[in-house]
């Protein structure tokens, strides 16, 4: 019996404190960490159409079309079927692709979330972050020396 | 030191060493039934005739002491179809064995192993359904991830992806048809829970028989989330293309805990050295990651058992909300982490470090208040240690009989960890316990996650410490690992880590392409699961749902 | 306190004829018109906002708030969005039992009012066998249980109305023992007997409401009461989690409505009895009696959400044991010292 009340006080001290962990969605933007990954933001000025984002993505996320002369033509990225794993930004030599912290997106059909190039530049960045500024201090660890060879195309 | 190890049964200690297992009396023990011996990377394989399995591993398990059968994994080579037996045993995990049970291509059959482990019955199931050998002698083989329609077996090489699978309305049991599996005993009720059920903890099909509320047969029915996780996994680099997918198995919070089982097996299989710094910071977020999924099988289980969304819920919920914010600063997404790298992990400690140290410490400060709100609302509660106490029983026994690992079997007082007992990352370096409970029931389960979420907290505490106190220039986050990883051909590793529900073991053959040949998970969900009947006979629906829910499985990693 | 019955006093009201038959028909199915009423607006505040509002309080959410002043228009939107869906019914169903079932579980609940004095004359009547008459009304709802479990055609309700029937039957005996005590101390099963019954003083200006007269009794009942409206630790015949809503599965639209509509009216009825009977009625200080009357109601309808955020559910074989073992052990022994000490004292 005792633990029950015990069980109760507990309950009925959480009603009175008043303090609730309510995030109130939309009125207040969530705060978000800078290194979170969302929807992708693309430069075209950037891009040397190398396409090691393309070969690193785990489930062929993104697609890149290219004429003879080996020039870019269109730059496809499926976001409602990507895994967020951030692997295109990390192979990336030109930081021409990046993943702002923007999570909000909607669409009425899966086909309106297959980006073109000008909807990926078109991407805004969430609360004015670039990602690009946390995360740069570690960049060179990962995509720096290895024995393999860099097969840029 | 407080990792020391409780002394062993000296009897069964056949070829037992100081320095590791010496197979060679193993061998000697099984006399003319080894074949042929293969090199693994850290189980020997000894090759038997598939006609003696089941003599085999009774030997080594009644003579030798190899109690924990710990995953059964299936292949088909261009000339035989495999099995291979990975033994351990539950007072050493270190001290492995592989039995490799080849058989014939055109009739892929061997001996099954079911009579000697009951939980080989799942996994032979699983190597059944997916490749396509037939175990002799196995009490119900049939598919288990698969629908029992499906054609032809994913994993075998002659599988045809293209080809139409038809599920026709009429393979499916009409719901409201009177069931034919009551007929012989006209007092018993045939009730589906699930798949879909407020208390499953995902898609789960119980198929459960009441005898009043009383089960008295239950079966659980899996596969409903089933993704062909394995095949994916072959099908991805070892350097950058595995590491995303095992976010997705135990996919509540556990993730960094299931990217460690992929790294620590590929970099062992690979031969990569982990930098110090980067094991550190590796068993923190870790440990973070077990605090989170253990406050949530807490909340859920709280769920099963109060009814409705009530409070306990939500303080669980609430208290793991601070961690996963922890993580995602520290990992940029909150669930699906994608942090850890071959040879390191992704990021170093976000700027400005000391205000994350802070944040974690503020995070600790409070954690022993917060315990002890949910002691007074849970375990201190008559009600809830009425409907606890002494109910989903789990012997020791039964523990490794089922190959059940983690806080399931920790709560049946089988003290196994494979932190301390086959260490890795910076376990051994710090001052932990390993907790267990001898009552074998719901509220022991319970009480050792709670004490577990305790004992990460000093982890964290510990590495927090060596964080802050670390060398700047010598914050080596990742080794040099090539851009490309190409394994040496026809190497075998089986690898296991403690994840938050037990032992998840990776295993992996290379055939010195930059992708696995055979990428095989060992999921302690799937282990865990197999227990339910045992635990359940005879009991209340709601004592099964407690069972249920003190299992904490996760259907992502049962299905895979 | 003692005032003529609620059709009389609208009669007089209106300069009609008391003594007249048809008048007083008339007056009555007005009166019962606006007990209704006001019973049925506190169980739309209850349903959608206050459970909401109340849980999240408990659990340190905001919970509704963005539809009228703190969130009130839910209760708008939620009957438009539940009365709105399509009604399904299954195969199978036992039709006019399964059709029956909600409007038993939802009048019953609601005949209960008409014997409870609510203060400022608002009883529409009061008979000499008030409290046996409430008693009978409120475990009436029992059969709409088993009605809905059993023409659902579904395991689950199936099992949720036997759940139900084992429950009512092991707590209602407890629960009308106890009732009995306070008969005993009163002398009267009248309603306004009983009420006017606790008027004196007991200590200084402390009213000998039998809730102080007899704690004892007044736990012992508000626990009873709490298996009597199935509310946790006691919510067993619905056991969300176990048979996923018991006997009100196959409800959808308006019959859902009814269900829920009559379980949150029978959690009030609960608690007009436990007012009534312990409470002291609709009296208290200041404030006028329906006030006063509204408060104790509304009281130990936050006391069942209290005790649902902190109190595992029982098991049905648990439940059982504690109704038939403990209970009905401990309801005797308290009529049996409430006899004693009525018989010493008076």
């Amino acid at each position: 019996m005792i633990g029950i009340l015990k069980s109760m006080a507990t309950t009925m001290k959480h009603a009175l404190d008043g303090e609730t962990f309510t995030v109130e969605y939309p009125d207040v933007a969530p705060e978000v960490s800078p290194r979170f990954r969302g929807v992708h933001k693309w430069s075209q000025e950037r891009c040397i159409w190398c396409r090691q984002c393309e070969n690193v993505c785990p489930n062929n996320t993104i697609q890149i079309v290219m004429d003879e002369q080996r020039n870019g033509e269109q730059y496809n990225l499926h976001i409602g079927q990507c895994i967020y794993c951030r692997l295109c930004e990390e192979v990336c030599p030109t930081d021409a692709i990046l993943l702002t912290q923007n999570f909000e997106f909607t669409a009425d059909t899966k086909d309106e979330f297959a980006y073109d190039k000008e909807q990926l530049k078109n991407v805004p960045w969430y609360k004015d972050i670039d990602p690009l500024e946390s995360r740069e201090p570690d960049r060179g660890a990962w995509i720096g020396e290895g024995d393999g060879e860099v097969d840029y195309q | 030191m407080s990792l020391e190890k409780p002394s062993r049964d000296t009897a069964l200690d056949v070829g037992v060493t100081e320095d590791g297992l010496d197979y060679d009396a193993l061998a000697d023990l099984l006399g003319g039934h080894v074949l042929d011996r293969e090199e693994h990377l850290n189980a020997e394989g000894f090759v038997i005739r598939p006609d003696e399995v089941q003599e085999v591993l009774s030997t080594l398990k009644e003579e030798a002491g190899f109690d924990h059968c710990a995953c059964v994994t299936a292949q088909e080579y261009d000339d035989r179809y495999e099995s291979i037996y990975h033994l351990r045993k539950y007072n050493d995990p270190t001290q492995e064995l592989s039995i490799v049970v080849p058989s014939p291509k055109d009739d892929p059959h061997n001996e099954s192993a079911a009579r000697v482990y009951d939980t080989a019955d799942w996994h032979e199931r699983e190597a059944y359904d997916l490749v396509g050998i037939d175990y002799d002698d196995h009490p119900d083989l049939r598919r288990i991830l698969l629908p029992e329609t499906w054609q032809g077996h994913p994993l075998s090489q002659d599988y045809n992806q293209d080809q139409p699978q038809i599920v026709s309305l009429r393979e499916h049991a009409n719901p409201l048809e009177d069931d034919k599996r009551s007929e012989d005993d006209p007092d018993t009720m045939f009730v589906n829970i699930g798949p879909h059920h407020p208390a499953t903890h995902g898609v789960l099909h119980v198929e459960t028989v009441l005898d009043g509320e009383q089960i008295a047969d239950l079966e659980p029915d899996i596969g409903y989330l089933h993704r062909c996780e394995e095949q994916m996994c072959q099908q991805g680099t070892y350097r950058h293309q595995i590491m995303p997918y095992p976010d997705r198995w135990d996919y509540i919070s556990a993730g960094i805990l299931n990217e460690w089982a992929y790294a620590r097996a590929a970099e062992d299989l690979a031969d990569i050295e982990v930098p110090e710094y980067a094991q550190v910071i590796r068993t923190m977020a870790a440990e973070m990651c077990r605090i989170a999924s253990h406050e949530l099988a807490l909340a859920t289980f709280a769920l099963d058992v109060f009814g409705d969304f009530t409070a306990v819920f939500q303080y669980g919920i609430r208290d793991r909300e601070i961690v996963q914010n922890l993580l995602e600063d520290l990992t940029g997404q909150r669930l699906m982490f994608n942090y850890l790298r071959l040879g390191g992990v992704a990021w170093d400690l976000p700027e400005p470090r000391e205000e994350y140290f802070e944040k974690i410490r503020d995070f600790l400060d409070d954690l022993p208040h917060k315990l002890e709100e949910i002691h007074d609302l849970v375990t201190g509660n008559e009600i809830f240690q009425m409907r606890c106490v002494d109910t989903g029983v789990l012997s020791p026994e039964q523990v490794k009989q089922y190959g059940a690992t983690g806080p399931v079997a920790r709560g049946s007082g089988v003290d196994y960890d494979i932190r301390r007992d086959d260490p890795y990352g910076y376990y051994d370096e710090l001052d932990w316990n390993v907790v267990t409970e001898q009552g074998g029931d719901n509220f022991s389960r319970v009480l050792v996650r709670l004490r577990e979420v305790e004992e990460s907290a000093r982890i964290i505490e510990q590495c927090v410490d060596l964080l802050e106190q670390w060398p700047e220039d010598d914050r080596e986050i990742q080794a040099n690992v090539p851009r490309t990883l190409r394994p040496d051909p026809d190497k075998e590793i089986y690898r296991s880590v403690e994840g938050a529900k037990g032992e998840l073991g990776i295993y992996i053959r290379s055939d010195g392409t930059d992708k696995p040949a055979r990428f095989k998970i060992r999921s302690p969900c799937f282990s865990n699961l197999q227990t339910l009947p045992e635990m359940s006979q005879g009991e209340y629906i709601p004592d099964m749902i407690a069972s249920l829910g003190s299992l904490d499985i996760v259907l992502g990693e049962v299905d895979r | 306190m003692q005032s003529a019955p609620l059709p009389e006093t609208l009669a007089n009201l209106l300069g009609l004829d008391p003594n007249s038959t048809a008048v007083m028909i008339v007056m009555s199915l007005i009166g019962a018109g606006l007990i209704g009423t006001l019973m049925m607006t506190n169980t739309a505040l209850a349903g959608p906002w206050a459970k909401r509002k109340i849980t999240a309080a408990f659990t340190d959410r905001i919970a509704v708030d963005r539809i009228g002043p703190y969130g009130l228009f839910i209760i708008v939107a939620d009957a438009v969005r539940l009365l709105s869906k399509e009604l399904i019914v299954p195969e199978g169903a036992d039709r006019p039992a399964w059709d029956l079932a909600p409007l038993i579980i939802a009048s019953t609940a609601l005949l209960g009012f008409a014997v409870i004095p609510m203060g400022n004359g608002i009883q529409l009547a009061d008979p000499e066998v008030g409290l046996a008459y409430v008693f009978a009304t409120a475990s009436m709802a029992s059969v709409g249980l088993v009605m809905a479990g059993y023409a659902s055609n579904n395991k689950y309700s199936f099992l949720g109305g036997l759940r139900a029937v084992a429950q009512n039957l092991a707590y209602e005996i407890p629960l009308i023992l106890t009732g009995a005590s306070v008969v005993i101390f009163a002398g009267s099963l009248q309603m306004s007997e009983i009420v006017a019954a606790q008027q004196q003083s007991l200590i200084g200006p402390l009213p000998s409401w039998y809730a102080f007269v007899n704690p004892f009794a007044f736990v012992l009942f508000l626990i009873a009461n709490l298996a009597e409206v199935g509310r946790n630790p006691f919510d067993i015949p619905e056991a969300p989690t176990e048979i996923v809503a018991g006997y009100q599965t196959e409800y959808s639209s308006v019959y859902f409505v009814l269900v829920y509509l009559g379980e949150f009216i029978h959690i009030f009825l609960g608690g007009a009895i436990i007012a009534t009977i312990f409470l002291g009625g609709p009296a208290g200080p200041v404030l006028p009696g329906i006030v006063w009357f509204l408060i104790k109601i509304w009281g130990v309808f936050l006391f069942t959400q209290w005790a649902r955020s902190a109190v595992p559910r029982v098991r049905i074989d648990q439940l059982i044991e504690i109704g038939w073992k403990g209970m009905l052990v401990l309801s005797l022994a308290n009529l049996l010292l409430t006899a004693v000490i009525v018989g010493v004292t008076v």
